[in-house]
């Protein structure tokens, strides 16, 4: 019973944690578009790819 | 790593001219290429430091434009009045740009795009959407540039174009956000509720303490809370709405419900009463938002047609001024009656009338028709067609929004904005449903008040909760989201989801006849090709030529040809004139007549051109005319099986169309279809649309040109040839993206399939209230069956929908990966007309 008085507020604020790190995520942008980020490669660091442009 | 095909352009994957020595440098490495553009593109890209696209993209590029055309527009849009009406100003000295972008393939275009247009001066972000082609720009306000954005594009490749500052899309966007968060904060809080009501249920069989359950319910309470007063704030706004104009709307009953269970749960809970459902509250408020949510995602995909519209769309003028000089304007500051000057080549920028001389027009774009037309003074010219052989003089009579090309812009911007009817219908059914549900509660309430009083609210709650109609609200968007899903697969794309709701019930079918049952066919003008040209050598040389372009008669030409194909190098594109190259040595150009003989040697004698070749596709070299071919049509693969099909299901199949009777008729008898008529304008062509529904009929029509424009936007169900003008497919509801007719009976039979599955998942949801609500009301069903019910029924109905195109997707072999999917759609719409 102790275990669950200690956890229930953990849950609770996690779940505010996920809440407003969400609402943040939002309202910059990030869900904005659902499509593009997802059709591209993993692949920002332009120097680190430089070596391997030269097929 | 992919593979590079050998023979290809590096820059655009098009089949290398035999013998080129183009070469574009990137890295530091010489790649062959097809043209100048593209090695201009290429090396562009490269000095930008960004020949990483190469790596990254995972389709070719479109080839590149001269850019010369380009560099004219970008200039353009130093005028202040254009850029006025691109350039949003924003506080703090910054400013906006939303740029609708023609070329993009792939999502590498994305990347190159956000890196190449960042690097400019005064820019502070670029996001691109590749999937709506779009991207918006903020910056500096004294130092962002549109001329250097729309310039350093242009030469990567990209045409883009700066949409009215009006239309950027902040509604839009803050409707999705807040839909968003609504959405996951019912979804937040629906999960945690259901978790601490599993504790209540349990705690009810193994006798918990009431500190304990206490606990719980006010766990419950404050998970709930959010839910019912945050997320489903617009049911309770949409509720208020109704009733101040003296409506009881949809969300009025649904807005009672929520209000009702929320409210007794938590007195329940306050005096320690029988049973709390801050569990179904919040999960009832999940459903319902995730239901609209999807079908809001359906309603804000509309735009990138309105896009395409503008790509497509004239942006600049040649005003002439009263001293004879040209000014050029944008199309927007035209007025009727000013008077225009069209290069040749270039875009009629409104709708107008031809003032003096005689011009040849191509109104592939705006009427489908491949062949180019002849104009003479006093003829009616449309925006968004181009002038083969100009310059053009033309008297503006409707400019900006009232052209033709505008009106159908305006069609599909309001079409995208109505509701579905269909999932209309399915919220209205919800509503009726909980306003019954609701008198059977109150019924419940008194009759339990007078027998034993102090049971009436548990078993008030115990109906309220266990009749919950999220079965019946779900029902409908489950099936449309599957439909829609399992149709995109099939290279059927929906726009409109109520067209699936029409095209089950069709009774007819109106067919338009070129573009749609058939497509260009290439034969030799024997009167007017050069003595001693074998045909076969004829059609090998144009098709050298015809190779390079997209145009429905040059994919004709090189389709005719087959294999046998003539080396050619040089080969330039004049958009909607012609193709010049060189051919096996010989300098040739292939298009209209003028355009084929203008490169003749002997300049002086060119006289005038026999005018039976007005309609003919001429190759000539510096000699004179080598050979004409004459465009006719054929019906397209796989028509007849289709209208077999269609007839087979008992629907009746006729042709609308604008031709002469003598080819219909000969169309007609070939397909087997008994009804046709002939010569019709697209006015004469809804009018028969009219007087079909009139009678009862529900219509489906199919085209591809602007003259189709009326009837499909008219029709119970438009159906647009994916080929077709991008005109045709804004108003279409439904767009066959691989331009089969036969993907339109399958189509149909998914429809029919969905109507089936939403009318079981109703008596469904029907039967289950109707066995459970009288157990409910009667006082026999415990919280926790009356919380499990529910969801047990609302999952029977999502797996249900989930049936839907089951047997025929395993038979037609569903299994092409997503991406290609996504990809390959992408590519399509990007092809240019």
């Amino acid at each position: 019973m102790n275990a669950i008085v200690a956890l229930i507020p953990v849950s609770i604020a996690l779940l505010v944690v996920g809440g407003i790190a969400l609402f943040w995520a939002v309202d910059h942008g990030q869900f904005d578009d659902m499509e593009t980020p997802g059709l591209l490669p993993l692949e920002d660091d332009a120097t680190g790819a430089e070596s391997g442009a030269g097929e | 790593m992919r593979a590079e095909a050998a023979g290809a352009c590096w820059h655009c994957g098009e089949a290398l001219p035999p013998g080129n020595a183009v070469l574009a440098v990137v890295a530091a490495v010489p790649h062959p290429v097809c043209c100048p553009g593209c090695r201009a593109a290429a090396e562009w890209i490269d000095a930008l430091g960004l020949s990483d696209y190469y790596r990254l993209r995972s389709a070719t590029a479109a080839r590149a434009p001269d850019h010369a055309r380009i560099a004219g527009d970008a200039a353009a849009w130093a005028r202040p009045e254009a850029a006025r009406q691109a350039i949003r100003e924003l506080d703090g000295g910054r400013c906006e740009v939303l740029l609708a972008i023609d070329g993009m393939r792939c999502a590498a275009c994305g990347w190159l795009i956000e890196r190449a247009v960042g690097a400019l001066p005064g820019v502070a972000s670029v996001e691109v959407n590749a999937a709506a082609r779009r991207a918006r720009i903020t910056g500096d306000r004294d130092r962002l540039a549109l001329p250097a954005i729309v310039d350093t594009l242009g030469r990567a490749g990209y045409r883009a174009l700066p949409l009215d500052a009006r239309v950027l899309d902040d509604a839009r966007r803050q409707e999705s956000r807040q839909a968003m968060k609504r959405l996951a904060v019912a979804g937040f809080g629906a999960m945690q509720a259901m978790m601490y009501a599993a504790a209540l249920y349990f705690g009810d069989v193994q006798r918990m303490d009431t500190t304990t359950r206490d606990l719980f319910r006010w766990l419950g309470l404050l998970v709930a809370t959010p839910v019912v007063f945050y997320s489903a704030r617009p049911f309770f706004a949409g509720a208020w709405r109704s009733l101040a104009a003296r409506r009881l709307g949809m969300d009025v009953p649904v807005a009672l419900a929520v209000a009702l269970i929320y409210a007794a749960s938590l007195v329940e809970a306050v005096s320690g009463g029988a049973a709390v459902y801050f569990d179904s509250v919040a999960m009832f408020v999940f459903l319902l938002l995730a239901g609209r949510y999807l079908e809001m995602r359906a309603r804000h995909r509309t735009a990138e047609l309105a896009d395409a519209l503008a790509l497509h769309s004239p942006v600049f003028a040649d005003r002439v001024e009263t001293d004879g000089s040209l000014v050029r304007v944008a199309a927007f500051e035209l007025r009727p009656g000013d008077r225009v000057q069209v290069a040749e080549g270039a875009t009629v920028p409104a709708d107008g009338t031809l003032a003096g001389g005689e011009c040849t027009v191509d109104e592939a774009l705006v009427s489908g028709e491949p062949v180019a037309v002849r104009k003479r003074e006093g003829d009616a010219l449309l925006a968004g067609s181009i002038v083969v052989d100009g310059p053009a003089r033309l008297c503006a009579q409707r400019t900006g929004a009232d052209t033709m090309l505008s009106g159908i812009v305006t069609l599909a911007a309001r079409a995208a904005a109505s509701k579905p009817r269909l999932a209309h219908e399915g919220e209205l059914a919800a509503a009726r449903f909980v306003a019954r549900v609701l008198a059977l509660a109150a019924v419940t309430a008194l009759a339990w008040s007078l027998v034993d009083p102090p049971r009436a609210f548990a078993a008030v709650l115990a109906v309220l909760v266990v009749s919950c109609p999220c079965a019946f609200a779900l029902a409908v968007p489950a099936a449309l989201t599957r439909a829609l899903g399992v149709l995109a697969r099939k290279r059927v794309l929906v726009v409109d989801p109520d067209s699936i709701e029409a095209l089950a019930r069709a009774t007819h079918v109106l067919l338009d006849k070129t573009g749609t049952l058939t497509e260009p066919r290439v034969a030799l003008d024997d009167a007017h090709t050069r003595a001693g040209v074998d045909p076969a050598a004829a059609l090998s040389l144009a098709a050298a030529l015809a190779r390079a372009s997209s145009h429905p008669i040059a994919r004709a030409v090189a389709a005719a040809a087959g294999r046998e194909v003539a080396p050619a190098a040089n080969v330039r594109v004049d958009a909607g004139a012609g193709i010049s190259g060189t051919v096996g040595g010989v300098p040739m150009r292939l298009g209209h007549a003028a355009y084929a003989i203008a490169g003749r040697r002997r300049r002086a004698e060119a006289g005038t051109i026999d005018p039976s070749l007005d309609d003919a596709l001429v190759l000539a070299d510096a000699d004179g005319i080598v050979a004409a071919f004459r465009v006719a049509e054929q019906p397209r693969l796989g028509v007849r099986e289709a209208i077999d099909a269609l007839t087979g299901a008992g629907i009746a199949v006729s042709i609308a169309s604008g031709d002469s009777p003598a080819r219909v008729e000969r169309l007609a008898d070939e397909l087997g279809i008994g009804r046709w008529e002939a010569a019709l304008t697209p006015q004469a062509k809804l009018a028969r649309l009219e007087r079909l529904r009139a009678e009862g009929a529900r219509v489906v029509a199919v085209g591809d040109g602007i003259n189709d424009a009326p009837l499909l936007a008219g029709a119970d169900v438009g159906v647009a040839i994916g080929s077709g003008t991008d005109l045709a497919r804004a108003s279409g509801g439904i767009v066959l993206v691989d331009s089969r007719l036969g993907d339109l009976v399958e189509a149909r039979a998914i429809a029919r399939e969905t109507l089936a599955r939403i009318a079981q998942n109703r008596r469904w949801a029907l039967v289950w209230n109707a066995a459970a609500v009288p157990l409910a009301a009667l006082g026999f069903v415990p919280p926790w069956l009356a919380a499990a019910g529910m969801s047990a029924s609302s999952l029977a109905v999502v797996l249900n929908a989930l049936r839907i195109g089951r047997r025929e997707g395993a038979r037609a072999g569903i299994g092409r990966s997503v991406t290609s999917r996504r990809r390959s759609g992408l590519a399509a719409k990007a092809s240019p007309a």
